[in-house]
């Protein structure tokens, strides 16, 4: 019976959701939400990719719940260094006789903080770039995007490696570095979807309206460009874990004995042959990552950008 | 007085050589509460008059008046709460990720209207949309409802003037019928100015008493609806036009 209700209750809410006359803002935002959500359920391998970045979130979260040992402090350094998977050490464990498992899964909280604080920051300058440089052309086009250009010009991990050498070794400098070298991609995105945009019947109509330029960018614009650019830097998380881990390979991300991904398999690089799984888990843990959100991003793709639309 | 006086307004495009004259020195003048029409073929310049009056067009020579008062560049708040237009392609001068009632009250903030809710209800009701169309998106609504919504949108400020750039081109034939005879109801209620360009000479002797032919970015020649309907034009492309247009009318469009 209170099964049945409660079934009645999912058609209402179902109904209430796809109506096709909404009687309120709240409901239309979240019917269109809920389209979106039902476009994204049918596309299998977004919904993995949805799945893996959720679990890493709730790894992240439960990280202290989850790990059976402390990810700084080793065990016995006689008795216990370099043991292959078990039961007790389920990837084994390090030189300093530390349960890899454990640290692989502190180590999301890591490039969780990674991927979170470069979105927040590279996205929002990446869009506010591109879309004033779209929007108004001329000089200041000219402008931002020649600067957006000197950006492009350098190879990601070589300015990031410059940054880090000029602010010092450190995870919150690698996430500042790595911020600052991605956004240009996202600008060059915006703009260019900027440029189909402003000519519109709509964007001339709110102008007529005698909208400000800070109002149109903001509320015409930027909601226009923004599906295109949150896939490109889905798409682009990957690449993100990879450059951390790249900093943390060459040593200058976080550090010792912080358990980052990257810096784990370079402290397993030197007994790769002998001892595998030290440097394999972790990179495990960073394809699984990378991949689950190529997967998300794909996904996003499929839903949000009209272009691609089959 | 007229309400609208152009004088020999210029508009080029490009630069560097690769010069386009869109208009070259148009003149006319619109009294209030007239209806005035122009037509001409594809790229005769006539949506670009609309265009440089509103802001959207540069204007490179001539003057534009609204009541005897040369407007500024850019044009200010008080002009958009006096003129306002409607544009050609309802697919596409409404915004895709906005609802009908964004649309309809961002106006309203801009300009500082109080009472946004019932206004927005209100213009709804008037172009024959009810208040139930009022958050839908606009995928939702069809050509004719989503330009009855463009129509609102345009009155919501409660302006004199309205431009329609070939406000009925991109509908089908019985739609056109219901918004044409929604605007010559909404004049005669608000007592407003159209200034109405279109390719289609029914669509104009229907909705104008005086009109304008123009060719090649200039002014063939002004002539009444009655000249129109007598065929008593002076100019050959005018009658050329005529002719061309009764290909499938062969009757004058009855008035409603």
């Amino acid at each position: 019976m209170t099964e049945l209700d409660a079934d009645h209750a999912n058609q209402g809410l179902r109904q209430w959701l796809l109506s096709e006359q909404p009687a309120s803002r709240r409901q239309a935002r979240s019917g269109q939400a809920y389209r979106a959500w039902l476009a994204f359920r049918a596309n299998r391998l977004g919904m993995l990719g949805l799945g893996i970045v959720l679990a890493l979130v709730l790894v992240a979260i439960f990280a202290g719940f989850i790990a059976p040992y402390d990810p700084l402090l080793g065990g016995d350094l006689r008795t216990e260094r370099l043991l292959p998977p078990s039961w007790d050490h389920l990837m084994g464990t390090d030189d300093l006789a530390r349960d890899i498992f454990s640290r692989v899964v502190h180590g999301s909280r890591v490039t969780l903080l990674v991927v979170g604080l470069v979105a927040i920051i590279a996205t929002p300058v990446g869009l506010l770039v591109g879309t004033t440089a779209g929007y108004f052309g001329g000089w200041v086009d000219t402008v931002l995007m020649r600067v957006t250009d000197i950006f492009l010009a350098f190879p990601r991990l070589i300015l990031a490696l410059a940054f880090v050498a000029a602010l010092g070794p450190g995870i919150e400098n690698a996430i500042i570095a790595i911020a600052i070298t991605s956004w240009p991609p996202y600008a060059r995105l915006a703009r260019a979807e900027t440029l189909t945009i402003r000519n519109a019947e709509h964007i001339d109509a709110i102008r007529l309206q005698g909208a400000s330029s800070g109002r149109i960018i903001w509320g015409h614009v930027v909601p226009l460009c923004l599906s295109s650019v949150i896939i490109r830097v889905t798409l682009d998380m990957a690449g993100i874990i990879l450059t951390a881990a790249g900093l943390g390979f060459l040593g200058l991300g976080a550090q010792p004995p912080q358990p980052e991904w990257g810096a784990m398999i370079a402290a397993g690089r030197k007994f790769l042959i002998d001892y595998w799984w030290v440097a394999t888990m972790p990179g495990l843990a960073i394809f699984i990552v990378s991949l689950g959100f190529n997967f998300l991003g794909d996904g996003l793709r499929d839903v949000l950008d009209p272009k691609a639309q089959k | 007085m007229a309400l609208i006086d152009i004088e020999n307004l210029e508009v080029t495009f490009g630069s560097r050589g690769h010069v386009v004259h869109a208009l070259r020195g148009v003149s006319l003048s619109v009294e209030e509460g007239e209806s005035f029409g122009i037509v001409g073929e594809s790229g005769s310049g006539k949506s670009t008059v609309l265009r440089a009056a509103c802001g959207l067009a540069p204007v490179s020579g001539g003057r534009i008046l609204i009541d005897g008062v040369p407007v500024a560049t850019p044009r200010d708040a008080a002009f958009y709460r006096r003129v306002q237009m409607v544009f050609q392609d309802p697919y596409a001068s409404l915004h895709p990720r906005h609802t009908i009632d964004r649309v309809l009250s961002e106006p309203l903030a801009i300009h500082g209207f109080d009472r946004r809710e019932a206004r927005v209800e209100q213009a709804l009701v008037e172009v024959g949309l009810g208040a139930g169309f009022r958050f839908r998106y606009p995928h939702q609504l069809s050509g004719g409802q989503r330009q009855r919504v463009a129509i609102a949108r345009a009155l919501i400020l409660e302006p004199k003037v309205i431009l329609l750039d070939e406000p009925t081109s991109a509908l089908d034939a019985s739609i056109q019928a219901e918004v044409l005879n929604l605007l010559d109801r909404l004049r005669a209620e608000r007592g407003l100015t159209y200034v109405l360009v279109s390719h289609d000479l029914a669509v104009v002797s229907h909705m104008c008493e005086r009109l304008m032919v123009m060719q090649n970015g200039q002014v063939v020649e002004q002539l009444t609806r009655q000249a129109l309907q007598d065929h008593a034009t002076t100019k050959d492309y005018t009658r050329n036009l005529l002719t061309a247009s009764e290909g499938f009318t062969r009757s004058p469009v009855p008035h409603s």
